[in-house]
């Protein structure tokens, strides 16, 4: 059962509940308002880590076109024999001298 | 397009269809902040931090329930951490300010603004739980279903703090009274 306070209570509530806030001056260019902001923190508050799997795409057209390159790039014969030759060389005299072992 | 449709693309990269999406809630959401605070900067911070909180979650959002749902539940939570932080600090906005800045309400009769001037006045004594609960199920005219889902409470909870918050209203209102 409602005492007298109840009553008041409600009365208050209701005068309240019924007056509806006026917000339209606030909701005028509030999307504008908002997104700019939202834009804004976007671009200060990532980290520059946040865009580097942006690069990817970058590193691994480095790595294919690196590739390639290597593939295609002609051999010097007379610098791989003599590589060759140096390592041989190298292989006998720790052989003879017995360092190697 | 939808809401749904808005939100994809918006988590594509739309900013236009993010603002599209704010353009159709922000009036809702204005009207359930205004009724937690009687300031207009600080209303539109809250506006404004829930709409941020959306977008940062806006991945997390499943089409399970209509989109102004979980809107009303991000700024359920929105307006009850203002309180919050409100009841820490103080409040620190100097009165003069406050009424400067004050939201107006449409048609202000005389009675209708002393009404909303006490209560104003009488909701700043309350927990932010208690107001809270007062807020929604008194002024917003929510169910205790609608508040459970909107706060995370239990309905029995809801009830029992609904319950609670109209007795201390009382008390505080009861000096009001017996001029």
């Amino acid at each position: 059962m409602k005492d007298e306070s109840d009553k008041r209570l409600d009365e208050l509530l209701s005068a309240v509940r019924a007056q509806k806030p006026d917000t339209s001056r606030l909701e005028y260019g509030f999307e504008t308002r908002l997104m700019a902001r939202l834009r804004e923190e976007g671009s200060a508050a990532k980290p520059w880590h946040a865009f580097a799997w942006r690069l990817s795409p970058v590193f691994a057209g480095i790595v294919v076109a690196l590739g390639i390159w290597t593939y295609c790039s002609p051999r010097d014969p007379e610098m791989d024999a003599a590589a060759v030759t140096a390592s041989d060389e190298a292989q006998m005299v720790e052989y003879l001298t017995g360092n190697g072992i | 397009m939808t809401d749904e449709e808005l939100i994809r693309s918006a988590l594509n990269g739309g900013d236009a269809s993010f603002a599209e999406l704010v353009q159709r809630h922000k009036g809702k959401i204005f009207g359930m902040a205004a009724r937690f605070v009687s300031d207009a900067h600080q209303l539109d911070d809250i506006a404004q931090e829930i709409f941020i909180r959306a977008w940062r979650n806006l991945a997390k959002f499943r089409a399970d329930a209509p989109f102004e749902h979980w809107l009303s539940r991000i700024a359920t939570r929105a307006c009850y951490d203002f309180l919050r932080g409100k009841q820490r600090r103080g409040n620190l906005v100097p009165l003069d300010d406050q009424r400067d800045s004050e939201i107006p309400a449409e048609a202000d009769s005389s009675s209708a603004a002393d009404a909303r001037e006490i209560l104003v006045h009488a909701m700043q004594k309350l927990s932010p739980e208690e107001r809270l609960v007062i807020t929604l199920t008194e002024l917003e005219e929510k169910s205790v279903r609608e508040v459970a889902a909107l706060t995370g409470w239990s309905e029995s909870n809801v009830k029992v703090r609904a319950f609670r918050a109209r007795q201390t209203l009382k008390k505080i209102l009861e000096p009001t009274y017996e001029r």
